[in-house]
């Protein structure tokens, strides 16, 4: 192992985890703001990932310009599953919640199976496989385009949440929803929102991974393994604490990966996911109450 | 605003409220008594539309609102202070406000804020404070504050003094008489029954979620004593 290889790793590691921030802060937001656990997470990613390859092939639009188009358009993906989906189990049980959830990743899984068949498949954009080599490091192209998407997506979520009124209202929705009534929010109409910008990332965040890795319809679990693990180390709802929790997986996936065999690269993740639930239950983030 | 033989609960199989009537006058402040469990905060949480009426109905300026969504009453020129804490805590004292802001229009947003901080002075010293570390009576007047940003002509208050120690409950009493001077329709729901008696200009009890007595303050305060013995021996 030379400390150049290494710090390839920990480059490497530094992309991985930006897009695995990416694709939990969706999962973390409704997770954080509205109690929703969104089983169907990992279903709008793979989805993400099928509509990058889709526009790639059918217009020719490259993956970044197909991240922005993703964002309107699961969006409204997502807006129309609370609408349609989550309003009407609002008022029963949190399980009648997650098993609508989990209904539809199977609709959204079988459906992309039927069009998409099961066969794996790799993004035909080819400036992705260019390696460049900056300083003697050697970085793939798409790995960094796609950690460039990740951190623009994260930030421009940061600032909306941190500096709008919008964001504002979807925080206080998170910490008092019925207070947040009262002052005249329709906190429906918000949660709407919270849900959609989810669907949005996870999309977006789908497009990420195609620029770094294969992808099939029925492959996309280990997705929503991997944000739950971001969300369960970084806390819930805050962006920045899920952009740390993203960056440190990311940075013991990448390390573990040339330190170790392949087989314990999992068990190191696993292991450092039962240590931060042990240690510090309520993850990495330091508020003392669930703040978004 | 009229509350018009209102029949209400939170189960199916529970009434809280039955059969209650309730007028606050324009610009006077009335004040709703009763002991614990009689219903007051739910009489509060029905005008609101918190709490939808099984029967009955509520008006508010000669409409009726019963079927109104809770987050549509603000627009209507009603404001509540709901029991206990309410702030955002992980929100600054200045967002907290802002917050308040989002039924009005755009424009009028800027102004509503400059408005409220020259009405709370104090709040200019905390305005980058997260709520959730002030004082409660401190985090009283920021709720206070953060109702009033949409300058309601119609004010619900419940128990705004409720575990205040006795200077900031009295400043909270302080600006309950401000809101009556200003002309504005209050409401309020309180356990402090000698504060707001001397307070009110009409006094309504109730006890087990029905009406019990009604008067004007003078006519209650005549009252009071025989009144209170009767509800701490229930």
């Amino acid at each position: 192992m030379t400390p150049a290889l290494l710090m390839e790793a920990m480059v490497n590691g530094v992309f991985l985890g930006l897009v695995y921030a990416l694709v939990s802060v969706g999962l973390s937001l409704t997770l954080g703001v509205l109690g929703i656990v969104n089983m169907a997470h990992s279903a709008f990613v793979m989805l993400g990932s099928f509509f990058a390859l889709e526009l790639l092939r059918g217009w020719g639009i490259p993956p970044v310009l197909a991240a922005l188009v993703a964002a309107p358009v699961f969006f409204g993906a997502g807006a129309a599953v609370h609408r349609l989906l989550l309003r009407r189990t609002a008022s029963t049980s949190e399980a009648m919640g997650l098993l609508v959830l989990f209904g539809l990743l199977l609709v959204l899984e079988n459906g992309s199976i039927l069009m998409w068949t099961t066969d794996t498949r790799v993004l035909p954009w080819q400036p992705a496989q260019a390696v460049l080599s900056v300083g003697g490091f050697r970085v793939a192209l798409g790995r960094l385009v796609a950690a460039g998407l990740a951190l623009g997506m994260i930030g421009s979520l940061d600032l909306l949440l941190r500096r709008t009124l919008l964001g504002k209202v979807v925080r206080a929705v998170g910490q008092n929803p019925d207070a947040a009534t009262v002052l005249g929010v329709d906190v429906a109409r918000i949660s709407m929102v919270v849900v959609g910008a989810g669907t949005a990332t996870a999309a977006m965040g789908g497009v990420a991974l195609a620029l770094m890795f294969p992808f099939a319809p029925q492959e996309h679990l280990r997705w929503l393994a991997w944000a739950f693990l971001v969300v369960v180390v970084g806390g819930l709802g805050d962006v920045r604490s899920t952009l740390l929790a993203g960056l440190l997986v990311g940075q013991l996936e990448a390390l573990a990966g040339v330190l170790l065999p392949f087989q314990y690269v999992y068990a190191v993740l696993y292991a450092f996911l039962a240590l931060t639930l042990i240690f510090r239950g309520r993850g990495l983030q330091s508020a003392q109450e669930r703040v978004l | 605003m009229r509350v018009v033989d209102v029949e209400a609960g939170y189960y199916p199989e529970q009434t809280v409220l039955q059969g209650v009537r309730l007028v606050a006058r324009p610009g006077h402040l009335t004040v709703l008594l009763g002991p614990n469990g009689s219903g007051k905060s739910t009489v509060l949480r029905v005008v609101y539309g918190l709490l939808r009426p099984r029967r009955g109905t509520v008006w508010v300026d000669g409409k009726e609102v019963s079927q109104v969504p809770a987050h549509r009453r603000v627009g209507l020129g009603m404001g509540y202070l709901p029991q206990g804490r309410s702030v955002f805590p992980g929100l600054t004292v200045q967002e907290n406000l802002e917050v308040g802001t989002w039924p009005l229009p755009r424009p009028a947003r800027r102004a509503a804020l400059d408005r409220v901080y020259e009405r709370y002075p104090a709040l200019k010293a905390w305005r980058d404070r997260p709520a959730g570390i002030l004082s409660g009576g401190q985090q009283r007047l920021v709720e206070l504050a953060r109702m009033m940003v949409t300058d309601p002509w119609l004010v619900l208050l419940d128990e705004p003094t409720a575990g205040l120690a006795p200077v900031a409950a009295q400043e909270v009493y302080e600006e309950v008489a401000r809101l009556r001077r200003e002309g504005r329709t209050v409401l309020l729901v309180d356990q402090n029954v000698r504060a707001a008696v001397s307070l009110s200009d009409y006094v309504y009890t109730l006890a087990f979620g029905r009406n019990q007595l009604e008067g004007t303050r003078e006519e209650f305060q005549q009252r009071m004593h025989a009144v209170v013995r009767d509800w701490l021996r229930v």
